[in-house]
C-alpha cells in the first residue's frame, strides 16, 4: 500500500514539477532525476502536494513495517527503512490504518500478479543462484506489500534501496550508500569465508570469483532517472551504477525509436548555474547524478548535439583552426582521416594547441578580465603580463583532473559576461555558485566550441574517439535496421508526433500507451497487470522489486494519474502495498507500456523496462479503484494533468497504445493522464498518502522504493544470487500473506 | 674524376603518395674512365691493415682484367698470415669507396696503379653513446650504408624498428678540463660474435625481414628474457641490464654541467650532426674507436610493445628524460613536476621490480580481492579498515588563523568523522566528511615538525577547505595515505594502502636528508635529490624543500603505476608537449633576392613549421599530406618544396646539410607508410628511395 501511495505522489509531484518548470526556461526539455527533494521543491502551487508527498513517504516506511508485522512476512525491508520511519511513526499511524484497508481491497489481484512475477523470476534465477549465496538469505519482505518483496530482493542489493531513495528525492548518494553498506557487508563475509580456505582448488577459486561478483553486484547503486526529450515528453529509466552513458543511450534509442545518429547525447542541465554539459559516452551515468543536491532542479535531456563528435567529422576546424576558412572548407575527406589518425591513433591523443584571448570572470567579482590563454594537454595556462609565450613562463590556470567543462547559458545576463559564449569549469560535485567555479567567456561561438572540445580531448583523450566509433557503429546498424523494419517500428515512433501535441493530448497518448499492456490485463481487472509483468519478470527476478524502482519513476506517471483523477480519493482507497507498486511502474513505464505490447520482450530486459510492465499490471488493478474514487480525483487531476502534461508527451511516442486506451481507462488509464478514470486509482492512493503526509513528517524517506529498484537489477545479474536464499522465504511468505488476505475478505 | 658534381645536380623529386625514386644520377661510375685496358701487367700496392701501421704496402702484379676477388686472394697469400679474412675488404682511399663487388674487375672499378688501397676489416669497434648516457664499445660495420649499420647495431642491442634511430656525431667536448680524471665506464660488446649481431647487416640486404617480431621470436634469441648473446656470461647480463633498466637519476651537478641548448638556433645546430644514412661510416670520416651517439631521430614511434621492446622503451624514456632535463624541449612548471614525479617513481620501481613481468594476473586479482575481503571481514574495528586518531583539525580557509582544535578522528571507508573526544566516538560524530573526489595536498615541514594535510572537499556549494594536522610523521603518513586512497574512492582495505604509506615515508625521508646531502652526494636509492629530477632552471628557482612537496604532490597521481605504465605515461606526456617531435634547422630563404635573414625550420612527424626568430612564433605550418613534391638541387644545395594550392618554398640550409633536411622529410614520410599490414618487414629500399637522394642509386 504504502508503496503505491508513494508512487502516486511521486508521479504527481514530478508531473507537477515538470509542468511548472515548463513555464521557466528549461522546462520543456528538462529531465529530472526523480527525487523526493525535487518533489518537495515543486513550485509554490505544488507546495501542498509536496508536503503531502513527503508525509506519504514517511508513512510509507511505517506502513511497510507494520505490514510486515501483520503479514508475518516482513523482515528485510524494514531494515533499510526503519531509520527514517522512527520519528514519524506515531503521527502517521492513523493514516496507516487507512492505507491498510485500501491494501486489503486491492491485495488479491495484486498478489496474484506478484506471485506470477515472482515465480517467473525465481525460475529464471534459481539456476543462477549459487549455494554460496544461501547464507546471505535476506529476510523476505511482507508478501502482501510489494514494497517489502522488493526490499527483500533489494537486500541482496543494498544498492537498490539506495536508488529508490535517490529517485524519491532524498539525497541520492547518502541513502544509497548507507543502505548498501549495511546490508551488503554481512552477506559477503558469509559467502566468501568458506571458499577462502580452499582457494587452492581452482573450482573454489571460480566459486569465490562468482561470489565476489555477486557481492559486487549487491552493492550496485541504481537510480531511476527521468530523461526529457526534445518534444517535452520524458522517459523514465532505471540506471545502475555500472551502466555507462552509451548503454543508457542505447536504451533510449529503443524507447524512442529515434534515428540513433551519433549526435544523440545525454545532457545534464543545472538551472541554478545555467549550465549544460553532455555526458561522454564512456562515463557512468549514476555517479554524476549522485552529485546532485536533493533539491536540485537539474535535468537530464536526451537530444542531438552536433558538437559532440564534431571533432571527428571536421577535425580540421580543431586542429587547423589557424588556417583560414576557405582552406578548411576545401579539405578533403582523406585529409580529415589523416588528421584523425594523427591525433587520435597515436600513443596518446593530441590536444589541439589552442591559444586565444578569453575573458575570465574574476573570483567573486562581476568583472571579466582578458587574458591570453593556452590549452595544453596538461591543463589551461595563461601568459602572465609582460612575459613571453614560452612554455616556461606560462602560469597554470587549471588542470583537468578534477573538473568537467560545461557550457554556460545566458551568462551575459547573469554574470554580465561580454558575450553569451561562455563555458565554465568546475568540480562535478559543485552545484551552486562558488569561487571554485571558473567562468570563461569567448568572443564567438566558434572559439567556445574549439575550447570546450579541446578541453574534452585533453581530459578524455582517445576514449572520445572510441566513443565515436561505437556511436557510429550503432548508428549504422540502426539505420539499416530501421530501413528494414520501418513499418513495424513506425507505431512506436509515432509517439513523437503525438508528443508534439501539448500536454493534454499527450496525456491521452500517455494513457493509451500504458493501456496496451494493461488492456489485456485490464479485462481481468487487477490481474491484467500480470501480462505486463511478463516483461518485467525477466528484469525482476524479484518480480516486484523491479516495480519498486519504478515507483521512483512512477512519480512522473502518477502525477498524471493523480491529476487526472482524484488523487485524494483514490489514494486512500487503494491498498497501498499492492497498488503502490503497480502504479509506480505504470508511471515509469507508461512509455514502456506502449512498448510492452510490441517490444516488451526485447526491450524490457535491457532497460529495466520490465519493471514498467509490472507497473502496468499494477495499474490495471488500480483502475478499478480509480473508478470508484474517480469523481473526486478528477478535478485535481485536471490541474495536475496540465502540469503533468510533460509526462504524457513521452507516451505519445507510444501512441500506438491509444487504441488500447479504452481498455486502459479501466485498468491502465491511471498511469497516463488521459484516462481520467484510471488515474483515480493511483491518485486515490496518492491523495491519501498526501493527506497523511501532511500530518507526518515530510522528509520521510521512501526507503522501500529504493529497495525495489534493486530488484530489477537483481533479475539481471548477481541479484539472482542473493535472491536465492531470500527468494524462497519471500515466496513462502508471500503465499502466506496471500492466503491470509484471501481469508480475510 | 668519374662524375662531376654537375651530374648530380638533378633535383631529387619525390611525390608524396606515390613514392618515386628520388634520383637520377648516372649509375656506372667506371664508364667515364679510360677504356683502353692494357692487358699488360702492372703493380698494384695494397696496404694491409693487419700488418701494422708501419708495414709497407704489399705490392701485387696485376692486370686490369683481374677481378677484385683475385686481388684479395693473392694478397692474403702474400701476407702469409693465417686467419679469418672473411670480414676484410678493400677500401679505395682516394675515391672513398669500398671494393665490395669481388667479381668486378679492376678495370670496371677504374683502378690504376696510383690507387691507394687499404685491405681491412669491415667491422671495427666503435664507441656508441646510448640515450641513457652510457657508452658501449661494439663492432659496427664500416662498409655498408649507415642505415644498415644501424640495423645491425639495433639488432645486437635488441631494439626493434631501427629506422627510427640514427647516429649522431657527438658534441665536441671541451677538452680543457680534466679529461682523464673521470675514466668513464665503457661497456664492451666487442666480443659478441658478429653472427649474432653486426654481421647480420651483411645479410640483411637479402633478408630485409630480419627484424620482425616473428624473426625475433622464431630465432632462439631470448633466454631469460634477453637475447642469446647477452645470456652468455654475467658480464653480458650486466650489459643487458644496463640497456633495459632505467638509470638512476643523475646528480644535479651532472645535469648542470651538460650542454644545454639555450635557443632554437642552438637546437638547430644539433641536427647538423646526423650521419647520412645512405653512406657508410668511413665515408663520413668516422674512424675506428670514434665516438657516436645513438639516438631516436624520427619521433614517430611505431608499435611500441612493452613485451618486446624493453630496451627500446627504456632508451626512449632515457632520451625523453634527458631532453626534459636539458630543456631540449620546453615544458611548463606543472609538467616539469609531473615529469619529476614520474622519474622518481620509475627509478624507484625499476630498482625494486623484478625485470620479468609474469605471473597470472587473474590469480593476482583474485588474491587481492580476497585479501581486501578478508580485511573487511576481520571486522569493522580492525585497524586496517579504520583508524582512530586524535588529530587537530582546523577548518575553513587558511586566513582564519584561529588555530587548530583537537578532535577525535575516525577514518572509515572513504570518510572521516570527528568527535569531541574519544569517549563520544561511539555516538554521532560532529561531522562526517566523505573524501571521495576530494583533493589532497601535503603541507609538510620536517624541520618544523609540521605535518598538515590539506583537503579540498567538493560540496554542492563549492570546495571546503579543511586542514588536518598530524602529530608526527607516522601518523601523517597513515592519514595522508588514507586520504589519498579515499579521494580515489578506495577504502583503507585497499591493497595499495601499505605501499602508499611507504612511498610517503620515503618522500619524507627525502626531505629530511636533502639539506645535508645538498652537496655532491650521489643519488642512492633511498634518498634521491629532487633536484636531479628537474631541469637546472628549477635548481635556482626552488630549494629542495620547496621542490619536494611539489613533486610529491604530482607524485600522488602516479604512485600506483607499474613500471611499464609509468614509462608509457612519461612518454605520453612528453609526446603531448606542443614542441614535441620538432627538429630544428636554420635556413635561409630568398637567398638570391637579397634579404638574408636566418629563419628556423621545424621538422615534425606530420608537418613543417617556419619559426620567426625574432618573435619565436610559428609563422607558417605546412603539412606533409599537402605536399606535392620536394626537390633538392644538390648543386646549389637548395631545397624546393611544393605544396598543394601552388605553394612553393625554396630555401637553403644553414646549420645542416640539405641532405639532412631531405632525409628528415623523406624519413618521416617513410615512417608514415608503415602500417599494421606491412609492418613486419622493413622496406629498406623504400627508405633509401625516400631519403637517399642521388646516392641511393
Amino acid at each position: 500500500m504504502t508503496v503505491v501511495v508513494f508512487l502516486v505522489l511521486f508521479l504527481l509531484s514530478s508531473i507537477s514539477r515538470g509542468r511548472y518548470p515548463s513555464g521557466g526556461a528549461d522546462v520543456h526539455e528538462s529531465c529530472n532525476l526523480t527525487r523526493r527533494s525535487e518533489d518537495f521543491e515543486i513550485s509554490e502551487k505544488m507546495d501542498d502536494i509536496d508536503a503531502m508527498f513527503s508525509d506519504l513517504l514517511g508513512e510509507m516506511d511505517l506502513l511497510t513495517q507494520s505490514l510486515e508485522q501483520e503479514t508475518a512476512a516482513p523482515t528485510s525491508l524494514p531494515t533499510t527503512t526503519t531509520t527514517t520511519t522512527n520519528n514519524n511513526k506515531e503521527v502517521n499511524f492513523s493514516i496507516f490504518t487507512d492505507l491498510n484497508e485500501s491494501l486489503h481491497e486491492l491485495e488479491d489481484t495484486d498478489l496474484d500478479a506478484l506471485m506470477a512475477d515472482l515465480v517467473a523470476d525465481l525460475n529464471a534465477t534459481e539456476e543462477k543462484l549459487a549455494a554460496e549465496i544461501q547464507g546471505l538469505k535476506v529476510p523476505s519482505p511482507p508478501p502482501p506489500d510489494l514494497p517489502p518483496p522488493p526490499k527483500g530482493l533489494s537486500a541482496h542489493h543494498p544498492a537498490s534501496p539506495a536508488s529508490p531513495a535517490g529517485s524519491t528525492g532524498s539525497n541520492v548518494s547518502t541513502p544509497a550508500s548507507s543502505s548498501a553498506s549495511s546490508p551488503l557487508p554481512p552477506p559477503p563475509p558469509q559467502s566468501t569465508k568458506p571458499t577462502k580456505e580452499e582457494i587452492e582448488a581452482q573450482m573454489k577459486a571460480d566459486k569465490i570469483k562468482l561470489a565476489l561478483e555477486k557481492l559486487k553486484e549487491a552493492k550496485v547503486k541504481k537510480l531511476v532517472v527521468k530523461v526529457l526529450l526534445n518534444d517535452g515528453s520524458s522517459k523514465t529509466l532505471m540506471v545502475d551504477e555500472r551502466q555507462n552513458v552509451r548503454e543508457v543511450l542505447d536504451n533510449l534509442f529503443e524507447k524512442t525509436h529515434c534515428d540513433c545518429n551519433v549526435d544523440w547525447s545525454l545532457c545534464e542541465t543545472n538551472p541554478e548555474l545555467q549550465l549544460e554539459r553532455a555526458f561522454e559516452d564512456h562515463e557512468n551515468l549514476v555517479e554524476p547524478l549522485l552529485a546532485w543536491t536533493r533539491d536540485s532542479e537539474n535535468k537530464i535531456l536526451f537530444k542531438e548535439r552536433g558538437e559532440k563528435y564534431e571533432v571527428f567529422k571536421n577535425p580540421q576546424t580543431f586542429y587547423l583552426w589557424k588556417k583560414d576558412n576557405k582552406a578548411l572548407k576545401a579539405i578533403k575527406d582523406k585529409d580529415k582521416e589523416i588528421l584523425i589518425k594523427e591525433n587520435f591513433c597515436g600513443t596518446s591523443a593530441i590536444v589541439p594547441d589552442l591559444e586565444a584571448v578569453l575573458h575570465l570572470k574574476e573570483d567573486g567579482k562581476k568583472s571579466w578580465r582578458q587574458r591570453l590563454f593556452q590549452l595544453r594537454a596538461s591543463g589551461i595556462y595563461y601568459v602572465p603580463k609582460g612575459k613571453t609565450k614560452s612554455s616556461r613562463d606560462l602560469v597554470c590556470f587549471l588542470q583537468f583532473d578534477n573538473v568537467n567543462v560545461y557550457y554556460g547559458k545566458d551568462f551575459k545576463g547573469k554574470y554580465k559576461a561580454p558575450t553569451d559564449f561562455c563555458f565554465l569549469l568546475k568540480h562535478p560535485q559543485i552545484q551552486k555558485d562558488s569561487q571554485y567555479i571558473k567562468y570563461l567567456c569567448c568572443d564567438d561561438a566558434c572559439t567556445m566550441n574549439l575550447w570546450v572540445t579541446g578541453i574534452r580531448i585533453a581530459k578524455y583523450g582517445a576514449s572520445l574517439y572510441e566513443n565515436f566509433k561505437t556511436a557510429e557503429k550503432r548508428a549504422a546498424v540502426s539505420s539499416v535496421w530501421t530501413n528494414r523494419s520501418a513499418p513495424s517500428c513506425s507505431n512506436p515512433s509515432t509517439p513523437s508526433p503525438t508528443i508534439k501535441a501539448k500536454s493534454p493530448s499527450h496525456a491521452n497518448g500517455h494513457a493509451q500507451k500504458p493501456q496496451p499492456g494493461p488492456t489485456s490485463t485490464d479485462v481481468g481487472g487487477v490481474p491484467p497487470p500480470p501480462p505486463p509483468p511478463p516483461p518485467p519478470p525477466l528484469p525482476s527476478t524479484s518480480t516486484f522489486p523491479p516495480s519498486p524502482p519504478e515507483p521512483v519513476f512512477a512519480p512522473p506517471p502518477p502525477p498524471l494519474a493523480a491529476k487526472s483523477s482524484p488523487k485524494p480519493a483514490f489514494p486512500q482507497q487503494h491498498p497501498p502495498p499492492n497498488f503502490p507498486l503497480p502504479p509506480p511502474p505504470a508511471m515509469d513505464f507508461p512509455p514502456p507500456p506502449p512498448l510492452p505490447p510490441i517490444a516488451d520482450h526485447s526491450e524490457a530486459p535491457p532497460d529495466f523496462l520490465p519493471p514498467p510492465p509490472p507497473s502496468f499490471g499494477s495499474l490495471s488493478p488500480l483502475p478499478p479503484l480509480p473508478g470508484k474514487s474517480l469523481p473526486p480525483p478528477p478535478p485535481p487531476c485536471f490541474r495536475r494533468m496540465d502540469q503533468s502534461l510533460p509526462p504524457p508527451p513521452p507516451d505519445p511516442g507510444f501512441l500506438p497504445p491509444p487504441p488500447p486506451q479504452p481498455m486502459f481507462t479501466g485498468a491502465g488509464a491511471p498511469p497516463p493522464p488521459p484516462p481520467p478514470p484510471p488515474p483515480p486509482p493511483p491518485a486515490p492512493t496518492a491523495a491519501p498518502s498526501a493527506a497523511v503526509r501532511p500530518s507526518g513528517s515530510v522528509r520521510k524517506m521512501p526507503p522501500p522504493p529504493p529497495k525495489r529498484t534493486t530488484p530489477t537489477l537483481p533479475a539481471g545479474g548477481g541479484g539472482g544470487g542473493g535472491g536465492e536464499g531470500g527468494g524462497g522465504d519471500f515466496m513462502s511468505e508471500l503465499m502466506k500473506a496471500m492466503q491470509k488476505k484471501r481469508s480475510v475478505p | 674524376m668519374c662524375v662531376s658534381p654537375a651530374l648530380f645536380s638533378f633535383p631529387g623529386v619525390c611525390l608524396l603518395h606515390s613514392v618515386r625514386p628520388v634520383s637520377f644520377a648516372p649509375r656506372s661510375l667506371s664508364l667515364s674512365s679510360s677504356r683502353s685496358p692494357r692487358m699488360a701487367g702492372w703493380d698494384l700496392s695494397v696496404t694491409v691493415e693487419d700488418l701494422g701501421p708501419d708495414a709497407p704496402p704489399v705490392t701485387l702484379s696485376v692486370t686490369s682484367d683481374l677481378h677484385v676477388g683475385g686481388v684479395i686472394l693473392r694478397l692474403v697469400e702474400k701476407t702469409q698470415i693465417k686467419r679469418d679474412w672473411s670480414d676484410h675488404a678493400i677500401w679505395w682511399e682516394q675515391k672513398q669507396r669500398w671494393l665490395l663487388r669481388t667479381s668486378w674487375t679492376l678495370e670496371k672499378y677504374g683502378i690504376h696503379a696510383d690507387a691507394r688501397l687499404l685491405y681491412m676489416p669491415q667491422h671495427k669497434p666503435l664507441k656508441l653513446g646510448l640515450p641513457n648516457g652510457i657508452t658501449l664499445r661494439l663492432h659496427a660495420c664500416f662498409s655498408s650504408p649507415v642505415f644498415q649499420t644501424l640495423m645491425g647495431i639495433c639488432r645486437m642491442l635488441n631494439i626493434r624498428h631501427p629506422e627510427e634511430l640514427s647516429l649522431l656525431r657527438p658534441l665536441e667536448e671541451k677538452k680543457k678540463k680534466k679529461d682523464k680524471d673521470s675514466a668513464e665506464e665503457i661497456y664492451d660488446l666487442t666480443e659478441v660474435p658478429r653472427s649474432s649481431g653486426t654481421l647480420i647487416t651483411l645479410h640483411s640486404l637479402s633478408r630485409p625481414d630480419m627484424h620482425t617480431y616473428e624473426e625475433w621470436l622464431s630465432r632462439p634469441c631470448l633466454y631469460n628474457g634477453m637475447p642469446a648473446h647477452f645470456a652468455d656470461s654475467p658480464k653480458m647480463e650486466a650489459i643487458y641490464k644496463m640497456l633495459s633498466v632505467t638509470q638512476p637519476p643523475p646528480a644535479p651537478e651532472v645535469v648542470a654541467k651538460q650542454y644545454r641548448p639555450a635557443s632554437v638556433v642552438d637546437k638547430a645546430h644539433i641536427n647538423g650532426r646526423w650521419l647520412d644514412s645512405s653512406r657508410c661510416l668511413i665515408q663520413q670520416g668516422i674512424r675506428e674507436n670514434d665516438r657516436l651517439w645513438l639516438r631516436f631521430k624520427y619521433f614517430a614511434f611505431y608499435d611500441i610493445e612493452p613485451k618486446y621492446d624493453v630496451v627500446r622503451l627504456t632508451q626512449l624514456y632515457e632520451q625523453a628524460r634527458w631532453s626534459i632535463l636539458l630543456e631540449d624541449i620546453d615544458c611548463t612548471e606543472e609538467e616539469m613536476m609531473l615529469f619529476g614525479a614520474l622519474q622518481y617513481h620509475i627509478s624507484k620501481v625499476s630498482q625494486s621490480e623484478p625485470k620479468l613481468l609474469s605471473s597470472s594476473a587473474a590469480m593476482d586479482d583474485l588474491e587481492s580481492a580476497l585479501q581486501s575481503l578478508e580485511v573487511k571481514m576481520d571486522g569493522e574495528s580492525s585497524s586496517a579498515s579504520e583508524m582512530l586518531h586524535v588529530t587537530i583539525c582546523f577548518r575553513p580557509k587558511k586566513l582564519t588563523l584561529k588555530g587548530y582544535k583537537q578532535y577525535w578522528f575516525k577514518f572509515q571507508d572513504t570518510s572521516i568523522s570527528y568527535y569531541k573526544s574519544k569517549e563520544e566516538s561511539i555516538g554521532e560524530p560532529i561531522q562526517q566528511i566523505n573524501l571521495r573526489g576530494c583533493e589532497v595536498a601535503p603541507d609538510v615541514n620536517m624541520a618544523a615538525q609540521k605535518f598538515l594535510i590539506r583537503l579540498l572537499i567538493p560540496a554542492p556549494e563549492g570546495m571546503n577547505e579543511v586542514y588536518l594536522r598530524c602529530e608526527n610523521e607516522q601518523q601523517y603518513a597513515q592519514w595522508m595515505a588514507a586520504c589519498r586512497l579515499a579521494s580515489k574512492g578506495k577504502s583503507l582495505a585497499d591493497s595499495s594502502f601499505q605501499s602508499e604509506i611507504k612511498s610517503i615515508h620515503s618522500f619524507l625521508a627525502m626531505q629530511r636528508t636533502n639539506p645535508s646531502s645538498h652537496g655532491n652526494t650521489p643519488a642512492n636509492d633511498e634518498s634521491i635529490n629532487t633536484h636531479s629530477l628537474v631541469s637546472p632552471r628549477y635548481h635556482k628557482k626552488y630549494k629542495t624543500k620547496q621542490l619536494t612537496p611539489r613533486i610529491l604532490d604530482a607524485y600522488q597521481n602516479v604512485a600506483q603505476l607499474s613500471l611499464t605504465d609509468a614509462l608509457t605515461r612519461f612518454l605520453q606526456i612528453w609526446q603531448a608537449l606542443p614542441d614535441f617531435g620538432l627538429s630544428y634547422i636554420t635556413f635561409l630563404t630568398n637567398r638570391f633576392k637579397g634579404s638574408r635573414k636566418d629563419e628556423v625550420l621545424g621538422i615534425a612527424p606530420n608537418r613543417l613549421i617556419r619559426i620567426d626568430l625574432g618573435v619565436g612564433d610559428v609563422v607558417k605550418t605546412w603539412r606533409y599530406n599537402n605536399m606535392k613534391q620536394w626537390n633538392v638541387n644538390w648543386d646549389i644545395r637548395q631545397m624546393a618544396i611544393e605544396f598543394e594550392g601552388n605553394v612553393n618554398i625554396a630555401f637553403s640550409c644553414v646549420t645542416a646539410d640539405c641532405k639532412i633536411v631531405h632525409e628528415f622529410i623523406g624519413g618521416y614520410i617513410f615512417m608514415s607508410t608503415r602500417s599494421r599490414e606491412k609492418s613486419d618487414t622493413l622496406n629498406e629500399e623504400l627508405f633509401h628511395k625516400l631519403t637517399g637522394g642521388h646516392e641511393a642509386l
